[in-house]
């Protein structure tokens, strides 16, 4: 579904991504893993189309995405939720969620809104509250329906544990689950590698803006382990 | 009790003006970040482009000014997408810019019309008195038509996907693109509903006041004081303080006389960024 070669992006004179690979197939979540300024957000960040690349190719589903907008990658389904969460504050809880299907038509964003509101019940509870309001979990709820509601086929998740406390962490990943359950293919980075390789079943861990290893979920922890990053 | 009733009608009757006014400035700060220098220039071509339409083409009134919402709408779709999207990110570009756009508008409406004011009347006259009150037609019909417009607003803001990729891309721009909104194409619709109030505000408002090119500078400065005492970029904001800058000016106008009224409301707004700099409607959020 999604498949990154020998990416590069450059912030000025300095390599954020150096010849970085990876795919991801259909229904996988893939996690990837490592300590601050590896290149974990650059990576999700190039790939929605929020920085630019300086090298390399982003195919998905068979498209390439490098010369298409930011815009245009998220219609061509593709869902992005960000570190740290980034809902819009001055808007209600139910106008963030149907923001993540603009331009979908008013049907299809409703019928939508309805089967997030079944899976996160906090979504009908607040509808009208401004998402500024919310706690930081609740935040990371409306910014994962929000990424959900266009009904994507990739699903990029940017640090979902984020700050958040350990009941959160459990909702989000149970969320997370029933996402997956529904065969929503999952591309996310964490710091909270022990949550996160729960949920997936592969991994990759990045260093320096690079991928040094990749794996299982249980060669990652293993690895992990050994890399103190756990 | 005559005056006091004289005061509050004047006051509402101003307020609408101003919130119709201070809401396109507040739209384009809000969403594109940009000071809209051309707000008065819009709002004196609006009187213009009416006027001609009245005087020369014999376009009845009220089509007048929807030809001048509509002319100074498309004015500011070209400008924004021709001209400030190129250097949309660069705040004293756009500042510049503005200034410029409203230094071309002044200037040609100088060089066309004259320096001296037009004969620019409501096509409507006469008022409802009563018992210790007296209502100018046209005020209540000018108020009439900002309350409806504003009402409009609201609606294309608040419930349609307009609204929402607006107001997302005024609270985080970049998360709201990842969403699917394309800016290229909602910045200058923005730009075009803005301008298009201020176009409808001035053809409605200066066949009562006056119609010369200077008489936008007194816009912009009532514009800049609403918007910033209902808070930068708050929609709500704007239309609140400019109901109640409307009705301190009456007021403080009826009650103290003309400068004394226009220092008193200085004076407020002054305490009131003090006690409140963020505003009556300030955003305020909580993070993690």
């Amino acid at each position: 579904m999604l498949k990154v070669d020998n990416l590069h992006v450059r912030y000025g004179g300095i390599g954020a991504l150096r010849d970085v690979s990876l795919n991801v197939a259909v229904g996988e979540t893939v996690l990837l893993i490592g300590a601050n300024g590896a290149g974990k957000s650059s990576l999700i960040n190039a790939i929605i189309g929020l920085v630019p690349t300086s090298g390399g190719t982003i195919r998905f589903n068979e498209r390439e995405l490098v010369p298409i907008s930011c815009a245009e990658r998220a219609r061509s389904g593709i869902g992005y939720s960000p570190e740290g969460r980034c809902v819009f504050p001055s808007m209600s809880v139910t106008d963030n969620v149907l923001c993540g299907a603009f331009g979908r038509g008013r049907k299809r964003q409703l019928q939508a809104l309805d089967w997030l509101k079944s899976i996160f019940p906090l979504l009908a509870d607040r509808a009208g509250q401004p998402a500024g309001q919310l706690s930081g979990g609740e935040q990371q709820i409306v910014a994962l329906a929000r990424a959900m509601c266009s009904l994507p086929t990739l699903l990029l998740l940017d640090e979902p544990f984020l700050g958040l406390a350990p009941i959160w962490i459990s909702r989000i990943s149970n969320a997370i689950r029933e996402l997956q359950r529904r065969g929503t293919t999952i591309l996310m980075t964490e710091q909270m590698a022990r949550p996160a390789l729960k949920l997936a079943n592969r991994g990759y861990i990045m260093r320096s803006g690079e991928i040094r290893r990749a794996g299982t979920a249980v060669e990652i922890r293993d690895l992990a382990l050994a890399e103190e990053y756990l | 009790m005559d005056s006091l009733l004289a005061a509050v009608i004047i006051g509402v009757s101003l307020g609408g003006q101003y919130a119709l006014l201070a809401l396109g400035f507040t739209l384009i700060f809000g969403i594109l970040g940009v000071v809209n220098f051309a707000h008065g220039g819009l709002y004196v071509l609006g009187g213009y482009v009416a006027q001609a339409a009245v005087s020369k083409l014999a376009i009845p009134y009220p089509v007048a000014v929807l030809a001048a919402a509509l002319a100074t709408g498309a004015v500011g779709y070209a400008f924004e997408r021709f001209v400030l999207e190129r250097r949309i990110d660069d705040h004293l570009a756009t500042l510049m810019l503005t200034l410029g756009l409203y230094l071309m508008l002044s200037t040609g409406i100088l060089v066309t019309f004259g320096a001296e004011s037009v004969q620019f009347a409501f096509p409507v006259t006469g008022a409802i008195r009563g018992n210790g009150y007296y209502i100018p037609l046209e005020n209540l019909i000018v108020l009439a038509t900002c309350l409806l417009a504003i009402g409009a607003v609201y609606l294309l803001l608040f419930r349609t996907d307009f609204g929402r990729a607006s107001r997302a891309l005024a609270d985080h721009r970049a998360v709201a693109t990842a969403q699917g909104m394309r800016p290229h194409q909602l910045f200058p619709l923005a730009f075009a509903l803005a301008s298009g109030l201020a176009g409808l505000t001035g053809a409605l408002v200066t066949p009562i006041l006056s119609l010369a090119p200077h008489v936008g500078d007194p816009v912009l400065a009532t514009s800049f004081l609403v918007v910033i005492l209902g808070g930068l970029g708050s929609i709500g904001g704007a239309t609140v303080a400019a109901f109640l800058v409307g009705l301190i000016e009456a007021f403080s106008g009826v009650y103290l006389g003309g400068s004394k009224g226009a220092l008193a409301l200085f004076i407020i707004v002054l305490v009131m960024l003090v006690v409140r700099p963020s505003g009556l409607l300030g955003r305020e959020t909580r993070g993690a």
